[in-house]
C-alpha cells in the first residue's frame, strides 16, 4: 500500500509539522498533495495511526485525520509553518531545472530503479530461470502482452536480478543474448547469432547451416558448455508462412543436451499455441506469462512512483486519476499515460507563459494565483487527453473550402439509407450539381470536381478508385458520415441540406 | 543607365518575395500560438533538455507543413549551431527498409565527413545507426529525422519506423522524429507496437482564409525600406495597397478564390498572377489587377474552347444535348444531322448548312476535345457512324452560350426548351 510505504521512507520529520493541516485556505491543496508529503506528519502521532485502517483509501484517511486535528487546532504559529511547508512543495513551471527534472521523471526512456506493479510476473520469470540454471537444463518461456505493458522493462530487471543472484550463489552466470527480431535482415540469422555467442572462438563450417550446427551441438554431450540465455524481443517478426524458423527455435530447447534458455516476447497471446503445435505434445504445457494491460490503480501507482523522487508536487491527484482512468479504459498502455502527463505539463507551461505575458495582476493576487495554478489540474489533463485521443477529422472538415464541403455533403446524402456504399464520380457530380443549384452557388465542372475529390482522397476522407474513364471512378467514404454531419452542422445551409 | 522605373523594382521585389517560401512562412512565425511556435518548442525542448520526441504534421497539400518545418530548423540551427543534425527521408523514395537505412547512413556520413561505403550490408547499416545515435547522445547532439510522406512508410512491416521509434525509447539516444503527411489518419495506419512508441503529438495545419489572408497579403505586398525605391513612391504604393486590401471588393475576390482551394500555395499563385498584371505606368496595384488574376487562376478550359467555336458548331452541340435529354440510344453524326434538320421544321430559320459543311465542323469539334468517340472500337468506320459523347455538361454549355458574343436567340430557346 503506498501510504504505508511512504511511512517507511520518511522516518523523522519535525514534530511541529503535524499541526499544519489545520489551516483552512490551504486545506484543499494539502489534501491534494502527494502521499510523500502528507504521509509523514500525519503518521507521526500514534492516535492517527490507529484511525487509519489498511483497507481505507489514503485520501479518506487524510480526511479523517484532518477532521480530528482540526479540533485540536489553535496555535497562531500554524499559518507560518504551513507557508514554509507549502513553499517546499510549490513547483515553479517557469524554472528551467525543475521543468527538466519533471520531464525527465516522466519520460518513457528514464530507467526505473524499482519497477512497481510487475513484481509477480518478474518473480515467475526469475524462478523459471533460476530453476533452469541450477539444473543445467534448457527451457523455453513465452511472454506476451499488449504494447506498453512493461515486458522489455521487466526483462531488463530480471537480467539484473539474475546477475545478483548468480553472484550471491556463486553459480556460473549464463551468457545473455538479447535479440530484437526486427533488426534481423534474414530470419535464419538468429541461429548464427546464437552460434556466435556460444562459440566465439571456434571456426564456423560453411557447409552446414548455423541451425544444423546448433542442432548437432545440442545433440551431443559437451562438458563445460556454458548456458546461454536468449531473450528474443518482437518474436512475431520471425513468423513465416511455413513457421519453420519459430518452430526450429523453440525445438532447440527440447534437444537432449541443449543449454539454451529461450525467453520469447511478443504481443499475441496464443502465438506459441498457434504456431508451434508440435511443441505442446513434446513439452507438455510450456509456460506462458501474460502481462495484462495496466489497470487504473496500477497506472496511478506507477506515475506516483516516478514523481516520488521530486521534492515538489506537480499534479493534483484528481488530474492523475482522470489520466489513469482514461488510459486504462482505452488500452492500458503506460507509454500513453506518460505522454498524456507530459502533454498536460506543456499545456500548463503554455498557459502560465500566456498569463505572464498579460501580467497585469496585483501582487497579492499574483502570489495566490501562482501557488494555486502551478499544479497540473483536471482541465489541463482533459485537454491533453483530447489532443491524444481525438481524431483531427472534424476540425479538418470544418476548415475545408466550401466546394469540398459541398462534395462531402452530397456524398453523405447519396449514402444515406445505408444501401449504397460506393458510387461513381458521375453520380456524385449529379448530386453535387443538385446541391449547388439549391443555393445559388455555381457548380464547378467535372474536371475540377475530380481534382477536388483527389485532394480529399489524399487526405484520407474519401477513397477514389482507378478507372480508364474519369466518370466511372468509384468513390467511397472513409470517415463516418455522422462525423461529417457533426462537423457541418454549424452552417445553416448544410444543416438544412442534410436533414 | 537611367534611373530604373521604381514600379519595376517594386514588382521585382514582390515577385521574389512570393517565390521565397521562407519569407512567406516567416509571417506565421510571428503569431503566438501558431504551429511554428509549437513545433519550435517541441524540437528545442529536446535539444536543451535532452529528451526524445516524436511529432506528426498533418494537413492538406500546399498548406505549408514542410515550409514551416524548414523555417523552424533554420532558426534552431542559428540558435544552437553544431547541436543539431538533420536527416531527411521521403516516403516516395525510401519506403523500403534497406534503402532507408542506406540513405540515413549516407546522409550522416556526409554530414560528419565519414567514409560511406555503398557495399555496406543491412546489418552493418543498422549497427552504424545505433552507434551514431549513441555517440550523438553522449555528445549531446540531437538528430532530427524528417520523414516526408509519412503514410508511405507505413506500408509493409514498418521496420524502419519501429527501429527509429524504438531508439527513442532508450536513454542513450537524443533524437526527434518528425513525420509529415497529408493523410489525416496517418497514425491509425501504424501497427500497434509502433503506435504505442509514437508520442501522439499531432500538429494540424488548417487553413483559414479571410482576415488571415489579408494580413498575409499585407506581409508580402507591402514594400520594405529599400535603397532602390524612393520613399514617397513607397509610401504612396503602400497606402493605396492598404486601401485595396481592406475593401469589400477584395474580400469578394478572395472568397471566390477560396471556394475550391484555400491552401496557402493556391493563394500565393493568385498573388503572383495579380502582381504580374500590375500596370507599370500607373505605378501601383489596383483592384483590377486582382480581378483579372482570378480567371487566370480559375481557368475553365471548356469555356475557352466554346468561345472559339463557330455558330454552326454550337448548333451541333445543342443538338447533341437535346438528343441526350431525349435519351436517344445511339448518338452519332447521322442522328445529330437528323436533329439538326428537324430544327428548321419546328422553328422558322434559314440557318441551314449542307451535310459536308456540318461534317467538317463536327470533325473540328472532335479535335477540340468538346466531343469524343465513345470507345476505341470501330476504327475502320468513318466518322459519320461511330457513336460519340459530349464532354461538357449542360451547365457549362449554357454558360458558354451566354458568354458567346453573337449567339442567336434560337439557341437559347432550344437549350431552355429541353434543358
Amino acid at each position: 500500500m503506498p501510504a504505508f510505504a511512504a511511512l517507511r521512507q520518511f522516518p523523522s520529520s519535525d514534530p511541529t509539522s503535524e499541526a499544519i493541516v489545520a489551516v483552512t485556505p490551504r486545506k484543499t491543496r494539502l489534501i491534494s498533495d502527494s502521499d510523500a508529503a502528507i504521509g509523514s506528519p500525519l503518521r507521526k502521532s500514534p492516535r492517527f495511526c490507529k484511525e487509519g485502517t489498511p483497507h481505507s483509501s489514503p485520501t479518506a484517511n487524510i480526511r479523517k485525520c484532518l477532521k480530528t486535528s482540526l479540533n485540536l487546532s489553535g496555535s497562531p504559529q500554524k499559518k507560518q509553518l504551513s507557508e514554509d511547508f507549502v513553499e517546499r512543495q510549490n513547483w515553479n513551471p517557469r524554472d528551467e531545472t525543475q521543468r527538466r527534472a519533471v520531464n525527465e521523471a516522466l519520460h518513457v526512456s528514464t530507467a526505473q530503479t524499482n519497477v512497481v506493479c510487475r513484481e509477480n510476473e518478474q518473480n515467475r520469470i526469475l524462478d523459471f530461470c533460476k530453476k533452469c540454471i541450477k539444473e543445467e537444463k534448457a527451457g523455453s518461456l513465452y511472454v506476451c502482452g499488449c504494447p506498453g505493458t512493461g515486458k522489455t522493462l521487466s526483462m531488463e530487471k530480471v537480467k539484473a536480478m539474475l546477475a545478483d543472484w548468480a553472484n550471491e550463489e556463486c553459480i556460473q552466470y549464463p551468457d545473455v543474448l538479447p535479440i530484437n527480431c526486427t533488426s534481423l535482415a534474414n530470419m535464419n540469422d538468429i541461429f548464427s547469432k546464437i552460434l556466435e555467442q556460444n562459440h566465439s572462438g571456434k571456426r564456423r563450417s560453411h557447409s552446414t547451416s548455423s541451425l544444423q550446427q546448433l542442432q548437432n551441438l545440442y545433440s551431443q554431450q559437451t562438458p563445460g558448455m556454458k548456458m546461454i540465455l536468449v531473450i528474443a524481443d518482437e518474436l512475431d517478426y520471425l513468423i513465416t508462412r511455413d513457421r519453420a524458423v519459430l518452430h526450429d527455435l523453440f525445438m532447440l530447447t527440447t534437444l537432449p543436451f541443449s543449454k539454451c534458455i529461450l525467453l520469447g516476447v511478443a504481443n499475441a497471446i496464443d502465438l506459441a499455441d498457434r504456431f508451434i503445435p508440435k511443441l505442446r505434445s513434446l513439452n507438455g504445457k510450456h509456460m506462458v506469462i501474460t502481462f495484462c494491460a495496466y489497470s487504473k490503480d496500477q497506472i496511478i501507482n506507477i506515475l506516483q512512483e516516478r514523481l516520488r523522487a521530486l521534492p515538489y508536487t506537480v499534479f493534483q491527484p484528481q488530474a492523475l486519476e482522470l489520466c489513469a482512468r482514461k488510459v486504462a479504459a482505452a488500452s492500458g498502455d503506460m507509454r500513453k499515460a506518460l505522454a498524456v502527463c507530459r502533454n498536460a505539463i506543456e499545456i500548463l507551461i503554455g498557459d502560465s507563459m500566456l498569463s505572464s505575458l498579460d501580467g497585469t495582476e496585483d501582487q497579492q493576487k499574483s502570489a495566490e494565483n501562482v501557488s494555486m495554478s502551478n499544479q497540473v489540474r483536471i482541465d489541463h489533463v482533459a485537454a491533453a487527453l483530447s489532443k491524444v485521443y481525438k481524431s483531427p477529422v472534424v476540425d479538418t472538415i470544418i476548415s475545408l473550402p466550401q466546394h469540398q464541403q459541398i462534395i462531402l455533403c452530397s456524398v453523405v446524402k447519396l449514402f444515406r439509407g445505408g444501401k449504397k456504399k460506393d458510387t461513381t464520380l458521375g453520380e456524385l457530380n449529379k448530386y453535387y450539381v443538385d446541391v449547388c443549384k439549391s443555393t445559388s452557388i455555381p457548380p464547378v465542372g467535372i474536371l475540377e470536381l475530380s481534382s477536388m475529390c483527389r485532394v480529399l482522397d489524399d487526405q484520407g476522407i474519401l477513397k477514389l478508385g482507378q478507372s480508364r474513364d474519369d466518370k466511372l471512378r468509384r468513390v467511397t467514404l472513409k470517415v463516418d458520415g455522422a462525423d461529417i454531419v457533426f462537423a457541418l452542422q454549424g452552417v445553416r445551409f448544410f444543416r438544412n441540406c442534410l436533414q | 543607365m537611367g534611373v530604373e522605373n521604381p514600379a519595376e523594382v517594386a514588382k521585382f521585389i514582390i515577385r521574389s518575395r512570393i517565390a521565397d517560401p521562407l519569407f512567406v512562412y516567416s509571417y506565421f512565425s510571428q503569431l503566438p500560438d501558431s504551429n511554428y511556435s509549437k513545433l519550435k518548442y517541441i524540437i528545442s525542448s529536446s535539444v536543451t533538455e535532452a529528451c526524445n520526441n516524436s511529432v506528426l504534421l498533418l494537413g492538406p497539400r500546399g498548406c505549408g507543413k514542410t515550409a514551416v518545418l524548414e523555417l523552424v530548423l533554420e532558426d534552431l540551427l542559428k540558435e544552437h549551431p553544431d547541436m543539431i543534425s538533420v536527416v531527411k527521408l521521403n516516403g516516395l523514395l525510401h519506403s523500403d527498409n534497406n534503402c532507408a537505412l542506406k540513405e540515413i547512413a549516407r546522409q550522416v556520413c556526409m554530414e560528419h565527413q565519414l567514409q560511406f561505403s555503398k557495399m555496406a550490408s543491412f546489418d552493418e547499416n543498422s549497427k552504424f545507426l545505433l552507434s551514431i545515435l549513441r555517440e550523438c547522445g553522449l555528445a549531446h547532439k540531437t538528430i532530427v529525422f524528417v520523414l516526408e510522406e509519412f503514410d508511405l512508410f507505413t506500408e509493409g512491416k514498418q521496420r524502419l519506423l519501429y527501429s527509429l521509434l524504438d531508439a527513442m525509447q532508450s536513454v542513450s539516444s537524443q533524437a526527434v522524429v518528425v513525420g509529415v503527411s497529408c493523410r489525416l489518419d496517418a497514425d491509425q495506419l501504424l501497427e500497434k507496437r509502433v503506435r504505442s512508441r509514437f508520442s501522439h503529438r499531432k500538429l494540424l495545419f488548417l487553413s483559414s482564409p479571410g482576415e488571415d489572408f489579408q494580413r498575409l497579403a499585407e506581409h508580402i505586398l507591402l514594400l520594405p525600406m529599400d535603397s532602390r525605391l524612393p520613399n514617397d513612391f513607397r509610401a504612396s504604393f503602400n497606402e493605396k495597397l492598404l486601401n485595396i486590401l481592406a475593401g469589400e471588393e477584395f474580400k469578394g475576390v478572395v472568397d471566390q478564390l477560396c471556394y475550391s482551394d484555400s491552401t496557402v500555395s493556391h493563394l500565393l499563385r493568385f498573388l503572383f498572377c495579380a502582381v504580374c498584371h500590375m500596370d507599370l505606368s500607373s505605378g501601383s496595384l489596383s483592384i483590377q489587377n486582382f480581378k483579372s488574376a482570378l480567371p487566370s487562376i480559375q481557368r475553365q478550359p471548356k469555356q475557352e474552347a466554346l468561345k472559339d467555336c463557330s455558330v454552326l458548331q454550337l448548333y451541333l452541340l445543342v443538338c447533341m444535348k437535346r438528343l441526350e435529354v431525349k435519351e436517344v440510344e445511339l448518338c452519332n453524326f447521322n442522328s445529330i444531322m437528323k436533329e439538326y434538320k428537324s430544327i428548321p421544321d419546328s422553328f422558322q430559320t434559314c440557318d441551314n448548312f449542307a451535310r459536308n459543311v456540318c461534317l467538317r465542323a463536327f470533325e473540328h469539334l472532335l479535335q477540340r476535345g468538346l466531343v469524343s468517340f465513345q470507345d476505341n472500337r470501330g476504327q475502320g468506320q468513318s466518322t459519320e457512324f461511330r457513336p460519340v459523347k459530349l464532354l461538357i455538361s449542360w451547365h457549362e454549355l449554357q454558360q458558354g452560350l451566354q458568354s458567346f458574343p453573337s449567339c442567336p436567340v434560337l439557341l437559347h430557346k432550344l437549350m431552355a426548351r429541353e434543358g
